[in-house]
């Protein structure tokens, strides 16, 4: 999954003499915490709403007035994304910042944000809950072309695959969960096991062969 | 006494040989009850119409599934979902599906009405059916309906459903509805289809703290069951104080349905039917209407519907099954030979994670009456 498929596109962006306050008002209005900051065509920083409130706050060393520039409080340089990144990268980099945001950049353009609720989005629809879907869990053998004769098998069932996740199961083997098209995940399963496939759930009687 | 709502062309809801929502679930319970001595006399109601199916269901997505019925192509199908291994497309399947939503409109008209009190429609209870989307053996969700029709009859109506599927068509159609409670105990969709039913989903908007959802662990046995039932369902029938239940009494959490993983015997749906009339009785004056639903094992559904026949009849529980009945059906009961209406003592091993299960599931009632508490101040 690239960020470019979850991003938001054309994101709203302030220049930064915009005031704190208007800033403020525009993510209160628009319901959002991160805008871009753009220069001319350039992107220059990002303010949050944790910025402004900080900047704001009594208890800071250095308070800002409300009609100081953004560019005072706002948060530079700034590390950015690229459209065909895949979202994983994206999220590391916001991992490893702990940061809540990462603007796309294509070539010096902003042409989009990703934010961390983006992020945990995409990972619900990973995992495939996104449809009515039964789950079913195989250990493969980790060699070339397991996947493939799983995934046929379910494709003569005409049944629809809507996710599926793989990580590793000790030395050679891998587990592959599959959130699939069906209630009749049984049937599924006995054919699966028939084939040879160590299912794991659902839980199936001896196989049949 | 119990209105019953049937009509035999509830029959023509067929999906196929191989597939497991059969009618002849449903033919193997009415004859039961004949053959207990009963004299069935169903009421018998009509299709309901497109127009009727707009009150739950997009346009768009009743065309589709009228036009798959009546053998046309059409390449948007596969996006409402039809055409799938879950859903097939078979000719008249549009025209049976109206027959069924029929039966259960008219349980709600006759409750709306004063003419009924407690209704139980011999078919029905397609929980799946979203307002978009085929799913899950379902097309036209007959209880949201109904409930439709109640809510449109200024009642406030609680709907209860323990089919072993969380009922997310139902709660999907009144996710932000302030006058419909809706309740669902269900196997965890980490294991079971659909994968919904967290406590977290409890509605959006008016409709906030009224969509609660209890999911089970796999394995979990009946009193682990029923303690979540009871713990949930009496505070918030309490809260909401309903004028009608609308309950969805699919039999597949029975241990042994094929298609599911939770443990309920006969016994423990006998229990759970006579609780569920009990607060019929408490919160709404009675009224009841009670659909099936799902159930996919043929040694098993017809006996616990047929329990259910008996319990809102308060009718004594025979212990023995009719020699007839078991001699027609013979081949669809399969071995080793059935005898009693209820499961012979220890019907399954027992469960090694027991206790482990039963504190899970506690904790999970806990979760949700945290979660929606605050809504219910
Ligand atoms: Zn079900």
């Amino acid at each position: 999954m690239l960020v470019r498929e979850i991003m938001h596109a054309d994101p709203v962006s302030i220049g930064p003499d915009t005031p704190i306050e208007r800033a403020a008002a525009m993510m209160r209005e628009g319901n959002i915490r991160h805008l871009p900051v753009v220069e001319g065509d350039r992107l220059v920083g990002v303010v949050t709403d944790r910025d402004l409130r900080l900047a704001t706050s009594s208890l800071s060393t250095r308070p800002s007035a409300p009609s100081a520039p953004v560019r005072e409080v706002m948060s530079h340089p700034v590390e950015t994304t690229h459209p065909l990144d895949p979202i994983e990268v994206a999220a590391r980099v916001m991992r490893e910042l702990k940061i809540g945001c990462l603007p796309v950049l294509d070539g010096p353009r902003l042409v989009g944000i990703v934010t961390g609720v983006d992020i945990l989005d995409a990972l619900l629809q990973l995992t495939g809950v996104e449809r009515p879907s039964g789950r079913i869990e195989v250990r493969l053998v980790d060699q070339p072309g397991e996947l493939a004769r799983l995934t046929a098998l379910l494709g003569e069932q005409k049944l629809n695959i809507h996710s599926i996740l793989s990580y590793p199961d000790g030395e050679h083997r891998g587990r592959t969960v599959l959130r699939v098209g069906t209630m009749d995940v049984r049937a599924l399963a006995e054919r699966l096991c028939d084939a040879g496939f160590e299912v794991l759930w659902p839980s199936v009687q001896p196989c049949r062969r | 006494m119990p209105k019953v709502v049937h009509h035999p062309a509830y029959g023509r809801y067929d999906l196929g040989p191989e597939h497991p929502f059969s009618p002849g679930r449903i033919d193997m319970v009415l004859d039961l009850l004949r053959e207990l001595g009963i004299a069935l006399d169903p009421v018998a109601a009509t299709p309901v119409t497109i127009e009727n199916l707009l009150a739950v269901h997009a346009e768009d997505y009743v065309r589709a599934v009228e036009a798959a019925s009546a053998g046309e192509a059409g390449a948007e199908q596969a996006s409402f979902g039809l055409g799938t291994a879950d859903n097939p497309i078979v000719p008249g399947m549009g025209e049976a599906a109206r027959w069924l939503a029929g039966g259960t409109l008219h349980g709600a008209r006759m409750i709306a009405a004063g003419d009924a009190e407690l209704v139980l429609q011999l078919g029905g209870g397609f929980h799946h059916a979203r307002h978009r989307l085929a799913s899950g053996f379902c097309l036209y969700n007959d209880l949201a309906l109904a409930i439709r029709h109640l809510v449109s009859q200024r009642k406030r109506v609680a709907y209860l459903d323990v089919d072993v599927h969380h009922g997310d068509g139902v709660q999907e159609i009144f996710y932000t509805d302030e006058d419909v409670l809706t309740l669902s105990f269900h196997e965890s969709g980490e294991y079971l289809f659909p994968g919904t039913g967290w406590p977290h989903e409890l509605g959006q908007g008016m409709g906030r703290g009224l969509k609660l959802n209890v999911p089970l662990e796999p394995f979990t046995e009946g009193d682990s069951y029923f303690s979540a039932l009871e713990r949930v369902s009496v505070p918030a029938l309490d809260f909401f104080r309903p004028d009608v239940l609308v309950v969805q009494c699919g039999a597949d959490a029975h241990h042994l349905d094929p298609l599911a993983d939770l443990m309920l015997t006969t016994q423990d749906f006998e229990r759970i039917f006579r609780f569920i009339l009990r607060l019929a009785g408490e919160y709404t004056g009675g009224r009841a209407l009670f659909t099936l639903g799902g159930g996919y094992s043929m040694r098993v559904t017809p006996r616990v519907w047929a329990i259910l026949y008996l319990v809102l009849h308060g009718l004594p529980i025979p212990e023995a099954l009719p020699a007839a009945w078991l001699e027609r059906w013979r081949d669809r009961l399969g071995s080793p030979s059935l005898s009693t209406l209820h499961d012979g003592a220890e019907p399954y091993p027992a469960v090694p994670r027991r206790g482990e299960i039963t504190r899970q599931n506690a904790m999970m009632v806990d979760r949700l009456l945290d979660a929606v508490a605050r809504y219910w101040l």
